[in-house]
């Protein structure tokens, strides 16, 4: 018997108005926001792990410590052995950024110039020419003006970064301890259904970061596939890497489209079809992702209609840019469940009478427990 | 080498001991519950994770007839007054004292309480989610397994004496 009931219209309102506060606090303290969920994320990916091992009889502080040195030495060791090349390609960096914006530029202008001979009026605008000023404007001063920031921006956030395995460590160390903690401070009258408020978010959130993980494959298998037959290389590299982007919402997607079709007009400077290709099956990938693998995994998993996904995608746009777009799902997908089960107890007036009951027996056991003579002030069941 | 590994097997014991002293206390508890007497030390640590203490006061209901039921509750310590409406329950032994449990059905299934259960005097009491339940029984098969004969044995012998028209502890 499922006795847990569809939110109302009023719940529902609330949910997103909360929703929308919830992006609106997490877009400012996003330092702490990204680190958080990265550690959330490798906590559901690494907590099936951990609990194999601690089945076969490790102690749970060694298979943790163990998953989370191993991670913790792995991503050193890749850093130090990748540390050289990206030194090199950094140094580098406005060669090879030249190369791949050539590579487009001459992608742009062969374009343009097929546009003029189909249509001669495009000509008389000279698009051609302006286009060459603009790029060569961009390329020339593109190491002074963004090279700064990104290394700025990188200084920032590393530092940050470096939480998500502490953060790993003690969530997958202590989760439980933690939720006990949490639960314990709840009045015996709203207890039951708070451990179900409970079991429904962790779900949620497993069910959440599982999905994306998910998804990420799915666009990573299908772009890589269709780049390796089109000879673009390295296929599963860049399908990877326009994959991970699309965790942001449009901006990654468009993204990772210019890169693949940089990384293509480069690869084949004579033949731009390759390119068109690659664009269309980017945008092929892109509508596939949206409207069959995202409701499939994500949007299905946190039981959200896909029209709640498509507004909630613009209201969290709207109040918190590119935060709220990425996290605009998850917050609303928790904040429901949150929201039905806090609606459902508040409204409750057995469990808030049987509450204030239990408030005066444990008043009055205090008081007969110094010595004072036990006194019951009222008797809310009545 | 192996006076070395010795050493360090007695330390790391030491060590462990004296870090949860109130865990072996706490879990010694755990495994004088008739649900929990089948499984190891090691076991019952593992499952205390998953339990909730609740301390309720005299007079206190720790859940009413017609509640959705979410888990199951042992008694600890004290005594707990079942308070049923329905006939059949009428002749059920209606005090219930340590090491017995409470609300078994809602393990199984999302269904409302059978009885108003209130604590006779302070008692305290553990109790386990549904849902907590359910992955401990997928994740830890041994411990889910051990804990769902001795569940079962319990109801079973709830529902013969029902039968044979003797006083029983009602399931709830």
């Amino acid at each position: 018997m499922n006795t847990f009931r569809q939110p109302g219209a009023v719940t529902m309102v609330v949910t997103i108005l909360i929703t929308c506060l919830v992006l609106f606090l997490f877009q400012k303290i996003i330092w702490l926001v990204v680190p958080g969920l990265l550690a959330l994320m490798n906590y559901y990916c690494l907590r099936p792990l951990v609990d194999r091992l601690v089945l076969r009889g490790v102690r749970r502080v060694w298979a943790v410590a163990g998953i989370v040195g191993v991670i913790l030495v792995l991503t050193v060791g890749i850093v130090f052995l990748l540390a050289p090349q990206l030194l090199t390609r950094i140094a580098r960096l406005q060669d090879t950024v030249d190369h791949y914006l050539g590579g487009g530029q001459n992608l742009l202008r062969r374009t343009i110039q097929t546009l003029e001979e189909v249509a001669p009026v495009l000509k008389r605008a000279s698009l051609d020419r302006k286009m060459d000023l603009q790029i060569q404007q961009f390329t020339d001063q593109f190491a002074d003006r963004h090279l700064g920031k990104l290394a700025l921006q990188l200084l920032i956030w590393l530092p940050s970064l470096f939480l998500v395995p502490y953060l790993t460590y003690f969530l997958l160390m202590d989760s439980t301890r933690l939720k006990k903690f949490l639960i314990r401070s709840i009045p015996n009258a709203f207890f039951e259904k708070s451990l179900l408020l409970f079991a429904r978010l962790d779900e949620s959130l497993r069910s959440f970061f599982q999905g994306l993980l998910l998804l990420t494959f799915l666009d990573t298998i299908c772009l890589a596939a269709g780049l390796f037959v089109l000879g673009v290389s390295p296929a599963l590299l860049l399908g990877l890497a326009a994959a991970v982007l699309s965790w942001i919402p449009y901006l990654g997607s468009a993204l990772g489209c210019i890169i693949v079709v940089l990384v293509a007009a480069t690869d084949f400077p004579d033949r731009p079809t390759i390119a068109y290709i690659c664009l269309a099956l980017f945008l092929c990938v892109r509508l596939l992702d949206d409207f069959v693998f995202l409701p499939l995994t994500i949007g299905r998993k946190l039981h959200i209609h896909p029209l709640l996904s498509v507004l909630m995608f613009f209201l969290g746009a709207t109040v918190a840019g590119g935060t709220g777009l990425v996290l605009a799902l998850p917050v609303l997908g928790v904040m429901a469940v949150a929201g039905e089960i806090v609606a459902q107890v508040v409204m409750d007036r057995r469990l808030r009478s049987r509450y204030r009951a239990a408030r005066d027996l444990a008043s009055a056991w205090t008081t007969s427990r110094d010595g004072r003579s036990p006194q019951l002030t009222r008797n809310s069941l009545d | 080498m192996a006076l070395r590994m010795l050493t360090l097997s007695r330390f790391s014991k030491a060590v462990h001991l004296f870090r949860t002293p109130a865990n072996r206390e706490r879990v010694q508890t755990l495994r004088n519950l008739d649900v929990f007497h089948d499984l190891t030390f090691k076991e019952a640590l593992e499952v205390d994770e998953l339990l909730h203490e609740r301390v309720y006061e005299k007079g206190e209901i720790i859940f009413e007839e017609g509640d959705i039921g979410h888990g199951i509750f042992v008694v600890v310590s004290g005594r707990v007054r079942v308070d049923p409406s329905h006939e059949l329950l009428k002749s059920a032994v209606l005090e219930i004292g340590p090491g017995e449990m409470l609300g078994e059905l809602s393990l199984f299934e999302e269904a409302p309480r059978f009885a108003t259960v209130v604590a006779a005097e302070r008692t305290v009491m553990v109790a386990l989610l549904r849902a907590e339940f359910s992955s401990l029984l997928t994740k830890n098969t041994k411990i889910g397994v051990k804990v769902l004969v001795r569940l079962s044995s319990t109801m079973c012998g709830r529902v013969r004496r029902l039968l044979r028209g003797e006083r029983h502890t009602p399931s709830l």
